[in-house]
């Protein structure tokens, strides 16, 4: 599913100077052109997240910052252990 | 489900503020985002969730504490967490490996795993981007050469095949956005859309005209110049043609996909005089025969 920047604000119930700051922070990373950008499932899942951040556990702009980093380093390790567990599994039916 | 002031653990007769509080508290702990191999977190979390929306909202808190709603389907539908698209094989922006790179740079078996995986997510090709272009119906027929605008200035030169059907989708290698790494481009992908045309309309790889001639050459036959999207051709329209007669230029039509190519078909439209012309209405009224034919016979009456 792609999503134009319009479709995307209309979906989240975002403001436009909002998800412009987002971008801005690198908190969303959509694809596309600066001038055409598109959404996908992912970033919607990850505004969702924002949000939940910002208005039900009361974190600040800082604090949001700080949690989007250490969550897509804990991600980005999963996905590295779900590969390792393929390689060894891979390695493991051979032998 | 249970009471919702006892998931949250707080008294009945807690402040909305208190309510939020321990619900923070709670959330904060067991977000599913947050917690991405916790199964467990994930089913409190929906109870929370669940209970903080019914008492956490002063309506249905009192609504709930009259007893005109109980607690059950409490529990708010929402969409997939982040974590369901972050922890999937899809590529996506926001993959960081930084939190083990220390990791890849020893020497034992290990790193090499690591470093092979890592790898792997940083040589990711390019993804494929979509355009629409339109163009006109003779050129979808004859074919053509097409610069694409895109939107960040560039362009793309497209070459049209004769014979491209609505929709089709042509694509460009190594066109679409950069890969990272040794990852590559993505490819482009053109949709066609042919814009109608006023004159020519297709139905597989045949193509139809409406072609109006004179009574003179519908009476006595001719040979006219007939449009086609290749370029004008002439045909014999054979003497007594009548509006709705069709005639068949063979070979005229779109290319086949087998090889070969379709028919024109040129249906006749019969057309007076723009203006009532004298000649024409004393010759009408002296023509005796022009009374008895009756083309309305074979209507339903």
């Amino acid at each position: 599913m792609k999503l134009s920047k319009q479709e995307f604000l209309s979906l989240s119930g975002m403001g436009n100077d909002t998800l412009n700051a987002w971008i801005e922070d690198e908190w969303l990373i959509p694809s596309g052109s600066s001038v055409e950008l598109s959404f996908s499932e992912i970033d919607i899942a990850r505004a969702q997240l924002i949000r939940d951040l910002q208005m039900d556990f009361g974190v600040n702009d800082e604090g949001v910052g700080v949690i989007l980093n250490l969550v897509d380093q804990l991600y980005g390790m999963r996905r590295t252990l779900m590969e390792l567990r393929q390689a060894v599994r891979t390695t493991s039916e051979q032998s | 489900m249970k009471d919702p002031y006892e998931i949250l653990g707080v008294a009945p007769t807690a402040s909305a503020d208190d309510i939020q509080k321990a619900y923070r508290k709670l959330a904060k702990k067991l977000h599913p985002d947050l917690n991405p191999g916790n199964a467990e977190a994930e089913e409190k979390f929906k109870e929370i969730a669940g209970a903080y929306g019914l008492v956490g909202d002063a309506e249905k808190r009192k609504r709930f504490d009259n007893g005109e709603i109980d607690a059950a389907g409490a529990e708010r539908p929402r969409q997939n967490y982040y974590r369901d698209y972050a922890s999937s094989e899809q590529d996506h922006p926001y993959t960081d490996n930084s939190g083990f790179a220390d990791f890849m740079d020893s020497e034992d078996a290990f790193a090499e795993l690591l470093r092979r995986s890592a790898q792997a997510q940083a040589n990711r090709r390019g993804h494929d981007l979509a355009y629409r272009l339109p163009i006109e119906f003779i050129e979808s027929i004859a074919g053509a050469n097409k610069r694409l605008t895109l939107p960040d200035g560039n362009t793309l030169d497209v070459t049209i095949p004769p014979g491209i059907t609505e929709g089709q989708v042509l694509r460009l290698r190594g066109k679409g956005a950069p890969g990272s790494g040794k990852g590559g481009f993505g490819d482009a992908l053109i949709e066609v859309e042919i814009k109608p045309d006023r004159s020519f309309t297709r139905q597989g790889d045949d193509i139809y005209l409406e072609l109006p001639i004179t009574l003179t050459e519908a009476v006595l036959g001719a040979r006219i110049k007939v449009p086609t999207p290749t370029g004008a051709v002439t045909m014999a329209v054979p003497k007594g043609s009548n509006t709705g007669t069709t005639l068949r230029l063979r070979g005229k039509g779109a290319p086949k996909h087998a090889g070969g190519y379709g028919d024109q078909l040129v249906k006749l439209k019969v057309m007076l005089p723009r203006e009532p012309n004298p000649e024409l209405e004393a010759f009408v009224s002296g023509w005796e025969s022009g009374r008895t034919y009756n083309p309305r016979d074979e209507v339903a009456p």
